[in-house]
């Protein structure tokens, strides 16, 4: 059996849990789910995280700030101007995006240059939020933010709703990563982490592509602000635009390995979920000490993360199989 | 004879066994819930509270022995909303009767939400903000309010008999609606007053005090924030020393804590206090409150443990009630807890339709000489009031 299939048939089985499996054994658990949707929510800005460092090459600190404004624009769209709950979180996404291009005059920058500025921008749309108050609610933030709706009986707006979105946005932001990385755009973005100004002479239009990159990771980030908006119902600019909605996907993209695709969503769910169904009652006030422990360990022993560790495990109990 | 007193004793004993089985049976424990922060920005506003809800059930089991017995389950909320929504849904499944806590309106909110979607009362002291109990659930219910910060920051002030104010204030939600109140109440009193707003982020407060000494000139500068943010204005002013006659704060200042940590920062200083200290108490419910916390964390009570307590207790006595009636199962536990009329160690508290308690004024207390002394209203006071006067 070749890696590939394997790797089908792998993807096949986890998307049919997903969808099938944790709505039957989970769906009357409000906690659980709850937890889950959480750990996704986090998985979806990783995986908008991993795919802007991989593929357009740039390290972000600054992915609250299209969280946020994700958030914001579809929680204001919803509220104020009546429009539908699904289109204003598609809204929610296209502000992040234009969000971003304020942030294109950074591209000239590079590594630690770069995330600062990015950190810098995050911050100057927090500010914004809490000095618009007409339009934000300022520091007070939205409260009763309108719920994901009823659609064809199905109520959208319940745990096992905000579950199905939240999966689905997941799932389709690391297919379009993969589309993108297995394309011409990908070679492309590849050949330009090893030279770019080799890249350059041979007419990749590098600045381009890396913003192109940066305005998808940002409508990624925008969608998923969105959907947290409409599932908590609530906004402020502290919450929206937490350090939190950078920190939390950066470990664990890292802990899950960012340089695949699917990792950042491994990392999430193990981080989040181990965190607090297995640490929090062992260790009420100290649990997220255990889970920093963790990380380190991840990282001094398996750099790449956990999913190149498994892939590498597999590989080896297959030799075995075969000798 | 014999027989008949036979008889008579048999069934004298059977009619007393049968009576105290059926109260045995009666007899029930009542799992409460509590979402808090006590991890994160928010976990020593929480821990307080949590002290006070530990002091209301130590006390409970005490006065309802023999009947009823009554346990939390505490669910830390990390400071988050999403995990305070958690804890809610985790208490919900566990089958507790309701829950107190919460601190923080951006928390209380969506966490008060999911209390309302599984029918759960939610109970709470630490969310001022007006929208939570705008929104009308039935559910909800807390025992103090933006209000009656304001009306005893207002008539201090007024006592003082100040023309000029500066009202320094946090642009959070809380703290900016509670300025604005103070704002409009003095305006329409012929008061004048400068409004200055800072960020969360400030932490050299000396251009802001600059600005208020040398342009607004005032009487009184009333501040509007929290521990930090205090410590920076009083900080900034002693370096500048703006020419007024006294420093008045809100929550989290007139504390013995304060006292003990900033002694050179807090000598004549303002803040809303329930409660002198060295904790002086006179009714038989608030020494049995202090004597409690002090056996159960060594400490005298500050005003969140007040709080946490007054809160847990009312929440208690109408779980009481509401299974008495035999509705605490049917959803009458919010109904039961409208009913509320009690003098506590907060005042009096009832809940209007919304829930709000709207009988709740605070108190201004003063830092003196260590102390913190109650000084308005008068009929609370246990002190003069040292004025003008200001730390430095």
């Amino acid at each position: 059996m070749t890696t590939t299939l394997l790797n089908r048939i792998v993807l096949i089985a986890a998307l049919a849990i997903a969808y099938v499996g944790i709505p039957i054994l989970f769906g009357g658990n409000a906690y659980v789910l709850g937890l889950i949707v959480a750990a996704l929510t986090i998985a979806g800005v990783a995986v908008a995280w991993a795919l802007l460092g991989n593929l357009g090459g740039m390290v972000s600190f600054g992915h609250a700030a299209f969280f946020g404004v994700g958030s914001y624009t579809s929680a204001v769209l919803a509220m104020k101007l009546g429009v539908p709950v699904f289109a204003a979180m598609l809204l929610g996404g296209v502000g992040a995006a234009v969000s971003s291009v304020a942030m294109l005059p950074a591209l000239r920058l590079r590594g630690p240059y770069f995330a600062l500025a990015i950190l810098a921008y995050a911050h100057i749309f927090q500010i914004l939020a809490t000095e618009m108050t007409p339009v934000t609610g300022g520091a007070g933030g939205l409260l009763s933010i309108p719920r994901f709706p009823t659609v064809l009986g199905f109520d959208f707006g319940e745990k096992l709703g905000g579950y199905l979105i939240v999966l689905t946005i997941v799932v389709l932001a690391a297919f379009a990563y993969d589309a993108i990385r297995r394309s011409t755009w990908g070679l492309a973005l590849k050949a330009m982490h090893d030279t770019e100004v080799a890249t350059r002479v041979v007419g990749v239009p590098s600045t381009h592509l890396k913003a192109a990159m940066l305005v998808l990771s940002a409508f990624i980030t925008g969608v998923v602000g969105a959907f947290n908006a409409h599932f908590i119902s609530f906004l402020d600019p502290d919450y929206a635009f937490s350090s939190g909605w950078t920190v939390l996907p950066i470990a664990a993209a890292i802990f899950g390995g960012y340089r695949t695709v699917w990792g950042p969503v491994v990392g999430a769910l193990a981080i989040y979920l181990v965190d607090q169904l297995l640490f929090k009652p062992i260790l009420p006030h100290g649990h997220q000490m255990i889970l920093g422990v963790l990380l380190c360990a991840m990282i001094l022993f398996s750099p790449g993360g956990l999913m190149p560790a498994l892939r590498r495990r597999t590989v080896k109990e297959s030799r075995h199989a075969h000798a | 004879m014999t027989r008949t007193i036979a008889n008579l004793v048999t069934v004298s004993a059977l009619a007393l066994s049968v009576a105290l089985g059926a109260g045995a049976a009666q007899a029930k424990e009542f799992l409460l819930g509590s979402e808090l922060p006590l991890t994160g920005s928010l976990a020593r506003v929480g821990q307080g509270m949590h002290e006070g809800i530990a002091v209301a059930i130590d006390m409970a089991n005490k006065s309802y022995a023999g009947k009823h017995s009554f346990k939390v389950q505490t669910i830390d909320d990390e400071t988050s909303p999403a995990k305070g929504v958690a804890a809610v849904e985790k208490l919900a499944g566990d089958g507790v009767v309701a829950i107190t806590g919460g601190y923080g309106s951006n928390i209380i909110g969506p966490a008060s939400e999911a209390a309302q979607k599984a029918g759960l009362v939610y109970i709470t002291s630490g969310g001022v903000s007006p929208e939570l109990t705008q929104r009308g659930y039935p559910t909800f219910f807390r025992i103090n309010n933006t209000d009656g910060y304001a009306l005893a920051m207002i008539g201090l002030i007024q006592e003082m008999g100040a023309k000029k104010v500066s009202i320094v204030y946090l642009n959070k939600d809380a703290t900016s609606s509670l300025a604005k109140q103070v704002n409009t109440a003095l305006t329409a009193k012929g008061v004048t007053v400068g409004m200055h707003e800072f960020d969360g982020s400030t932490s050299d407060f000396k251009p802001l005090m600059n600005k208020v000494k040398l342009q607004d000139r005032p009487d009184v500068i009333a501040m509007v924030g929290y521990e930090n943010d205090y410590v920076g204005i009083l900080r900034a002013s002693k370096v500048l020393k703006p020419q007024v006659k006294a420093m008045v704060g809100v929550w989290s200042l007139a504390t013995a804590q304060m006292a003990k940590e900033f002694p050179d920062l807090m000598e004549n200083v303002y803040g809303t206090s329930m409660l002198p200290y060295p904790v002086e108490f006179t009714q038989p419910e608030a020494v049995e409150f202090a004597a409690t916390y002090k056996k159960l964390f060594n400490k005298d009570p500050d005003y969140l443990g007040q709080f946490g307590y007054v809160q847990t207790r009312l929440l208690i006595d109408a779980v009481v009630r509401a299974d008495e009636a035999g509705t605490l199962g049917k959803g009458g536990l919010p109904d039961e807890l409208r009913k509320t009329d009690a003098n506590t160690l907060i005042g009096r508290v009832t809940f209007d339709k919304n829930g709000d308690n709207l009988n709740f004024t605070h108190r201004m207390g003063q830092h003196q000489g260590g102390k913190v002394v109650l000084v308005w209203p008068q009929d609370a006071a246990n002190g003069k009031m040292n004025f003008p006067a200001v730390p430095w």
